[in-house]
């Protein structure tokens, strides 16, 4: 049994009669501790399937297992679960409280995680260091720069010791110094910790890095 | 504080700390309403019943046309007088039902006489047969009065500033000040109380309008085995100088006078909570919108539909309790200041116990907390299932 197993998942919008395939029948194993990177181009549907592995969007069909169990057929609070303990999603825009500070939005997951608050004030420190903005501990959002507020939403990822990272377009703004920081001390992560690694990105050169490389075109996926 | 749903649903309402605050003082000043208007018409309520009840007389027996004059002196603390024929003690002592008969003579100091005390309620009671002031006279000194000795009520001896004073003048004559009564609740508290052997004494020596033989009001007691209703009716048809008001009627003419303003108070509450509730759900039907975008980002990074509810109803909570507290103190606040400026309530003597206030407290909290509740409902059941934000657009 793999960690992340997919069978037909589909992704199907409909505009005004007009249908949609953001994610067309795709199968897929992930073992635990990969890396893998998925290319493709804008609405090739990487987003759309990384929202379905990461348990916030139900798919048209097929199914999704979790260390074998499936996870669109649980109930809405189990499922928040998984989302709450398995998953550390890094989102492609801006994800961030805005009335919260840089770490109160790191401790922000631990609250709906029932065994992830011991140590949390800590571990956010610690976290907020880890990307260079230890400095920023009390800033607002708004008071952050958009590269600052990715790496905030980066280091919340990780609050709640999830099993998986899921991380779409991560280093987006962020420039090749702070970039080449930020994607070694995910690197480092993932190698050490055992933690899965699903990154989306434009960039070929953060691509090369996976130990498993997927291109998107038009829903359905190519392993390289 | 270790951080929480509740830090961050404060956090939520000090970020349009504008927007609270109009919310808070609009529960506020709802609550403030229900909480002044409950003590009014508590304060009114129980103090004339206390008032009655402490009067100790099953019937009273006033001069014609009366009625309404002897309930403001007994139960109010106002200063009236009114006059009928002593004589007319032995005649009602005679009717069948009757126990026992005491009376009273009521006096207004008069204002501008030399060295009086200006406008005081002065009792002349007769302490041979009294059973009204003896219980409070015998606690306050333990025996009766003598000739030139007064006793202040409660009120009096602060209002009349009697509290370093040995003696005092009424009427010309020198009056020792020999105690101070406890609280009866009743208007004897507002009274000086003197013998009535003074009487002819204050008649020839000051200009008062009473005359020789004259007394204000018969208290009764009704043999056991009688209806008091029946007894009183037999006195107004073998006298018919006179009325009888039963002690359970008592105070009803200054309660139904009371009515009108409780139904004012009643629509205004009314309307005001229906405002408040309207103004509530508006309010939290634009949190709830703006917040769409930041509540799914909380379900996608693990938030549970219990969770978005527990966020809301802290911040819907929060605001019930200020505005609630706001408006229970502005209530109390008011209805403490407030009684000195209305005759009414400050002529109804009884101050409501802290409990009472505690209760009327409390009943504000519900209400002003439950219009918040009630408000917001619709937009957290909206809310809380809403799905998580898939992260795909920036909305
Ligand atoms: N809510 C939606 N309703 C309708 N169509 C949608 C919706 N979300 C996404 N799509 C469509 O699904 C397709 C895949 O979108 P998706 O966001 O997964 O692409 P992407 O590969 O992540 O693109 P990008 O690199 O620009 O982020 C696109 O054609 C998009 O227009
Ligand atoms: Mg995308």
């Amino acid at each position: 049994m793999s960690q992340i197993e997919l069978y037909s998942v589909s992704k199907i919008y409909t505009l005004e009669d007009i249908e949609i395939r953001a994610v067309e029948e795709v199968s897929l194993k992930i073992e635990k501790g990969e890396f893998i990177s998925i290319v493709g181009h804008s609405g090739s549907g990487k987003t759309t399937l990384l929202s379905i592995i990461g348990g916030i969007l139900h798919p048209t069909s097929g199914t999704v297992l979790f260390e074998g169990t499936d996870i669109y057929s649980l109930n809405e609070d189990s499922l928040s679960e998984y989302r709450a303990e398995k998953i550390g999603y890094i989102f492609q825009f801006a994800s961030l409280l805005p009335v919260l500070t840089a770490k109160e939005n790191l401790l922000l997951p631990t609250i709906f995680s029932k065994d992830k608050r011991a140590n949390s004030e800590k571990k956010a420190e610690e976290y907020l260091d880890m990307v260079g903005l230890k400095e920023k501990i009390n800033a607002y959002p708004s008071q952050l720069s958009g590269g600052q507020q990715r790496r905030i939403a980066i280091a919340r990822a990780l609050m709640n010791d999830p099993e998986v990272i899921l991380a779409d377009e991560p280093t987006g703004d962020l420039d090749e110094e702070t970039e080449a920081e930020v994607m070694d001390f995910l690197k480092r992560i993932n190698r050490e910790r055992g933690i899965t690694f699903i990154l989306v990105t434009h960039s070929s050169e953060l691509a090369k890095d996976a130990t498993r490389r997927i291109r998107m075109t038009q829903g359905k996926i190519i392993e390289m | 504080m270790s951080f929480s749903l509740f830090s961050v649903a404060l956090k939520n309402l000090k970020r349009k700390s504008f927007r609270t605050g109009i919310l808070i003082l609009s529960i506020g000043l709802l609550v403030s309403i229900l909480v002044f208007g409950s003590s009014f018409i508590l304060s009114v309520n129980v103090s004339i019943k206390r008032a009655s009840e402490r009067l100790g007389a099953d019937l009273l027996v006033v001069p014609v046309g009366a009625a309404d004059f002897a309930e403001e002196v007994l139960l109010e603390t106002k200063a009236k007088t009114f006059y009928m024929d002593k004589s007319i003690i032995e005649r009602v002592k005679n009717i069948e039902g009757i126990e026992k008969v005491t009376y009273q003579t009521y006096l207004t100091t008069i204002f501008g006489l030399c060295c009086d005390i200006p406008a005081a309620k002065v009792v002349a009671f007769n302490q041979d047969t009294d059973f009204i002031v003896k219980p409070w006279l015998k606690k306050a000194i333990g025996r009766k009065l003598k000739k030139n000795e007064a006793i202040a009520g409660y009120e009096a001896y602060e209002n009349f500033d009697l509290l370093d004073v040995e003696r005092s003048v009424l009427f010309n004559i020198e009056f020792d000040i020999v105690g101070v009564l406890e609280k009866t609740g009743t208007g004897l508290d507002n009274a000086l109380l003197i013998s009535d052997e003074n009487m002819d004494e204050i008649i020839s020596r000051s200009g008062v309008t009473v005359k020789p033989n004259q007394i204000s009001l018969i208290f009764t007691k009704v043999k056991e085995g009688y209806d008091p209703y029946e007894v009183g009716r037999r006195v107004e048809n073998e006298i018919i100088e006179v009325d009888v008001i039963a002690r359970s009627d008592m105070g009803k003419n200054i309660i139904s006078t009371l009515k009108d303003i409780n139904n004012v108070f009643l629509i205004t509450i009314i309307l005001a909570s229906l405002l408040s509730t309207f103004l509530a759900w508006t309010i939290f039907s634009a949190i709830v919108n703006e917040r769409f975008r930041e509540v799914g980002i909380m379900k996608a990074i693990g938030a549970k539909g219990s969770h978005i509810v527990t966020m809301f109803i802290i911040e819907v909570f929060v605001l019930g309790l200020l505005g609630s507290l706001v408006g229970i103190v502005l209530g109390t606040y008011m209805s403490l200041t407030l009684s000195k400026i209305f005759t009414l309530l400050r002529d109804v003597s009884a101050t409501l116990t802290l409990l009472e206030r505690v209760e009327i407290g409390l009943f504000g909290l519900l209400v002003g907390t439950g219009i918040c509740v009630v408000g917001a409902l619709s937009s957290i059941i909206r809310i809380k299932g809403l799905e998580p934000l898939t992260a795909l657009k920036e909305v």
